[in-house]
């Protein structure tokens, strides 16, 4: 089966661990600067309120004038999220993160390992631990995991036979399928307000109104979708962080500072000689908010120059001055290094190569970025029955 | 019911692989001419019909398709292949 874990308003807790004070004020996410007015996830007191995740923020204060604004903390929604997704896995889970907040995992190899399904969630939900509210969900398919997690309350595992998976899934809201704001609300004015009258409708009215993303919702209102989970590597953490006396703005200072710690990371023995192929580079900033920055480079290198040449430029666009400077080591090369070549690679050290590119290829575009085609009926007079794009995660 | 073997294939290989279809049709928005050949492909006006053909397959499954094709050259100088489904009643476009 397939389980996944929820924690709602991840991006929002996360930003407010070090403010506990506003949890249970009526608070929510500010947007960005330079992106549309629309809060980001709220809290419970901002809900009760009348406060809902993507209103307006003109809106949102007509309805709540005592609505805290919480800026954006990526660093320490990413760094929160890392610190989750191995506690989960020191406890035996293969995780594949989908986003901050929700996670899914293969419930086969760890049911054996804690006497069932059932405590094996229950497991789950307390490596996440309880001050997030984790809820788990599993079910056989990745959307009715999803839905049965979505459900569940604060704390519980709620598990969704095949059989009564579409009688489950059917009278739960649209909000839960993968669709842009402005589609819910097209269906909604259209009378269509739950997963099953969605999946009652014929397939091609809802592809000729909603476009692709529409149909693809609509095969997982009729609970078509077959996905796998997908575990992560588990990340190299190797990490420097430089603190300044007082906030640094200076540019020439930032990067004295990269310096500094380009050459702190190099020195690293858990590194073993490996050159980094990611990198990101964190600030804390003043007022409190943080920055991050993530580079795959061209190629894996272990040469400072070439490292703090891709990495300087970064510092740039720090949006204000900052009082700690972090670097990361995200993913490294599985090589040491690489002897220039003579004669023309071919046979197993062509294959290794290819391999080695494909590995910077997904290190830079994510999983499933890598794909091959394979045909598995050319003869035939369809189309789109001719060949897969199968996702190399070799 | 007996199926057609290559889309039967297809659905068990790409379930099996977690793979998707490669060249899946898209609807298209298709204003078309009293004899249903296509006037305007999303809103750019056609400037020849290259080619017509029809698809009739699978007509002894729960799945039968029937679609004429149309290869088109629009008035922008872009080629597109589309076809009118004439089960669903819709147009879509597709690399044929």
């Amino acid at each position: 089966m397939i389980a996944s874990v929820v924690i709602p308003a991840f991006d929002l807790r996360a930003a407010l661990r070090h403010r506990p004070r506003l949890q249970g004020l009526p608070a929510a996410l500010a947007p960005l600067p330079g992106k549309e007015p629309l809060v980001g996830s709220v809290t419970g007191a901002a809900e009760a309120k009348g406060v809902r995740p993507g209103m307006r923020l003109g809106e949102a204060l007509a309805m709540c004038p005592e609505l805290e604004l919480v800026e954006q903390d990526p660093a320490t929604v990413e760094q929160a999220w890392e610190e989750i997704l191995r506690r989960l896995e020191d406890a035996g889970f293969a995780v594949e993160p989908a986003e901050p907040g929700l996670v899914y995992f293969d419930s086969k190899g760890v049911e054996r390992l804690y006497g069932g399904l059932e405590p094996a969630l229950k497991r789950a939900l307390a490596a996440v631990g309880t001050v997030w509210d984790p809820r788990a969900g599993a079910a056989e398919r990745r959307f009715a995991a999803l839905a049965a997690a979505n459900v569940a309350r604060p704390g519980q595992a709620l598990i969704v036979s095949d059989d009564r998976a579409r009688s489950f899934i059917a009278p739960l809201p649209l909000q839960l399928l993968p669709l842009e704001r402005r589609r819910y609300e097209e269906l909604e004015e259209l009378g269509v307000k739950t997963i099953g009258q969605l999946a009652g409708l014929p397939g091609s009215a809802v592809a000729e109104r909603l476009g692709p993303d529409g149909r693809r919702a609509w095969g997982l209102a009729r609970g078509e979708e077959q996905g796998k989970v997908a575990p992560r590597r588990p990340a190299t953490s190797i990490h420097e962080t430089l603190e300044f006396p007082e906030a640094v703005g200076n540019e020439l200072t930032l990067r004295r500072g990269l310096a500094v710690l380009l050459e702190k990371l190099l020195s690293r023995p858990e590194r073993a000689g490996r050159p980094p192929r990611k990198v990101a580079l964190w600030a804390r900033l003043v007022g409190g908010a943080s920055w991050r920055r993530t580079v795959t480079l061209r190629e894996p290198t272990a040469d400072p120059a070439r490292l703090r040449a891709a990495l300087a430029p970064k510092l740039a666009e720090l949006p204000a001055p900052a009082l700690k400077l972090r670097l990361e080591v995200v993913e490294l090369a599985e090589h040491t290094g690489e002897q220039l070549e003579l004669i023309a690679a071919e046979g197993e050290m062509l294959q290794g190569r290819l391999r080695e590119g494909l590995r910077q290829v997904k290190a830079a575009v994510g999983a499933g970025g890598v794909s091959t085609v394979v045909e598995v009926a050319p003869w035939s007079r369809i189309p789109e029955a001719r060949a897969l794009l199968v996702p190399r995660d070799d | 019911m007996v199926t057609h073997p290559g889309s039967a294939r297809t659905a068990r290989a790409a379930r099996r692989l977690n793979a998707q279809r490669l060249n899946t049709p898209r609807p298209a928005l298709v204003e078309s001419h009293a004899d249903g050949t296509p006037r305007q492909v999303n809103r750019q006006t056609v400037g020849t019909v290259r080619e017509e053909w029809r698809v009739v397959d699978r007509w002894w499954t729960d799945e039968p398709v029937h679609r004429r094709y149309f290869d088109l050259v629009l008035e922008t100088g872009e080629n597109t292949v589309v076809y009118h489904d004439d089960d669903a009643g819709t147009w879509f476009t597709q690399r044929a």
